[in-house]
């Protein structure tokens, strides 16, 4: 392997020995201290060799010397190695500044963090803990060596006591956190306390499996009402305090309110297009190009991104195009309106967390907003639930 | 002094002084890596070269390596290093 980078730095030829007896030209070749390399017989009177690029002449001299026995060809088929490349560079110098810039950048460029990934993590918690590693300055396009992944790892676990541990991988050019969750069970230990209402309900069902009931079936409860206490009698008849523990099931009711409009703003093509290209090296980006307004253009974007190998390297070339619109109002259908606006007031309820199997009753009210040209829908649900939600003391 | 006679001087000559034999006699010296490299120092040139078979001269006679697909990794007039699917190496 030195032998042949060796070769490659001073420059090799690769060649083609055609005639009969090139056993002879290859002896005579090694004794005038010409060293051959990957010497590859092809057919009965073609052989291939790689010579250093300085003992072609040398060889070619022996061969129009050899006057005795059947003459022998030589033919360069190839030129390798450093010089070669250097005199190919030679005539496109900025080729080669280029090519040179290019690994400076890179080798610039690798010195800092440009990918932070979290596992092990639920997406909520993902926003959560990138937030808390910005804080101690862990971001896109911070210095690799100003890193402390012992003070990130610190942090994180001072920050998010649901994490029950993290680490901090540092793998070039990309950041990996890998945290691991507690355990839910783990963080309510149970002691003792009380189970309260965490909404206004009336209760349709109690079981208590530790505690004193405080309410009956029946009953109306407002949040945070005691529903459940934790202290109780043992079977010695002696007062304890412990954890309340049952259920509390009762009619909920919830409401939302869901809105859409009348009036539908549609885009219709004028024709003109502009198009924009944006040079994305790490953090900077470089416009080519005006922009035009989004208020009266469609944009869309196509984007090309530099792939070494596997890895994404933080280059990235963009184009994106402007369609000039103009905005036309269209009157949307009562029913279509309608419908919309119950869908929105059902994903607000589904938010506030009512699951629609337990729907016990719902109810639906229409409401036209003249002025604002739209349509309201109130929706309102009765459901059944479990209310009850234990406080530690 | 016959060639036999002083080809026995020698001999005795690098046993009694524990010189390497392939210095004084001026052997040839083959390395057998696995089946796929036979590299001979000392060799006195080279006689054939097929893809199926490389011959070589030795003092102590013909050095032949058989098998598919030979190629001289490297040449020169003190060794050769031959890679290939190497079935035989024969002293004739």
């Amino acid at each position: 392997m030195t032998a042949l980078l060796w070769l490659w730095w001073q420059g090799y030829v690769t060649v083609r020995l055609r005639g009969v007896g090139i056993e002879r030209v290859l002896n005579g070749a090694a004794q005038a201290g010409v060293a051959l390399f990957q010497v590859q017989r092809l057919t009965a009177d073609v052989v291939l060799a790689r010579i250093p690029a300085r003992d072609f002449r040398r060889l070619r001299l022996l061969l129009r010397q050899a006057a005795n026995g059947p003459r022998i060809h030589v033919t360069i088929l190839d030129r390798h190695g450093f010089p070669f490349l250097l005199r190919q560079f030679s005539r496109r110098a900025f080729l080669a500044v280029g090519l040179g810039l290019s690994a400076l950048a890179l080798f610039y460029l690798a010195n800092f963090v440009w990918f932070i990934e979290v596992v092990g993590a639920d997406a909520m918690t993902v926003e959560l803990i990138k937030a808390v590693v910005e804080e101690t300055g862990l971001r896109s396009g911070v210095l690799r060596s100003s890193l402390d992944a012992r003070r990130i790892e610190q942090r994180l676990l001072e920050r998010l006591p649901h994490l029950a541990w993290a680490h901090v991988k540092n793998q070039g050019v990309r950041v990996e956190i890998q945290v691991m969750e507690r355990e839910s069970a783990e963080l309510d230990a149970q002691g003792a306390g009380h189970v309260y209402a965490k909404r206004d309900g009336l209760i349709t069902e109690l079981l208590v499996l530790q505690g004193t009931p405080q309410v009956r079936e029946g009953d109306t409860v407002r949040q945070d009402d005691l529903l459940i206490s934790g202290m109780y009698y043992d079977r010695q008849g002696r007062r304890q305090f412990g954890a309340a523990r049952g259920v509390v099931k009762a009619r909920v009711w919830y409401q939302a309110v869901g809105e859409a409009s009348l009036v539908r703003w549609e885009p219709q093509k004028t024709g003109r297009s502009h198009r924009q290209y944006r040079l994305t090296v790490g953090p900077f980006s470089i416009p080519l190009g005006r922009s035009y307004p989004r208020d009266n253009h469609l944009v869309s974007t196509k984007n090309w991104q530099l792939y070494l190998g596997q890895a994404m390297a933080p280059v990235s070339w963009t184009r994106i195009n402007y369609e000039e619109v103009l905005w036309e109002a269209v009157p949307v259908p009562m029913t279509e309106a309608e419908r919309t606006a119950y869908e929105l007031a059902w994903e607000s309820l589904l938010n506030q967390g009512v699951e629609r199997d337990n729907v016990l009753e719902e109810r639906r009210t229409v409401e036209y907003l003249t002025d604002a040209h739209g349509i309201r829908v109130t929706v309102q649900v009765e459901v059944l639930e479990d209310i009850g939600q234990f406080l530690g003391q | 002094m016959r060639p036999a006679v002083r080809h026995n001087l020698k001999r005795k000559f690098a046993q009694t002084l524990d010189l390497p034999p392939s210095v004084v006699l001026d052997q040839a010296v083959i390395h057998i890596l696995g089946d796929g490299e036979v590299q001979i120092v000392n060799h006195k040139g080279l006689v054939q070269y097929t893809a199926a078979c490389v011959k070589a001269r030795a003092v102590q006679g013909m050095i032949e390596v058989s098998g598919s697909e030979l190629e001289i990794a490297s040449f020169s007039a003190q060794q050769m290093k031959i890679r290939g699917r190497i079935r035989q190496v024969m002293l004739k």
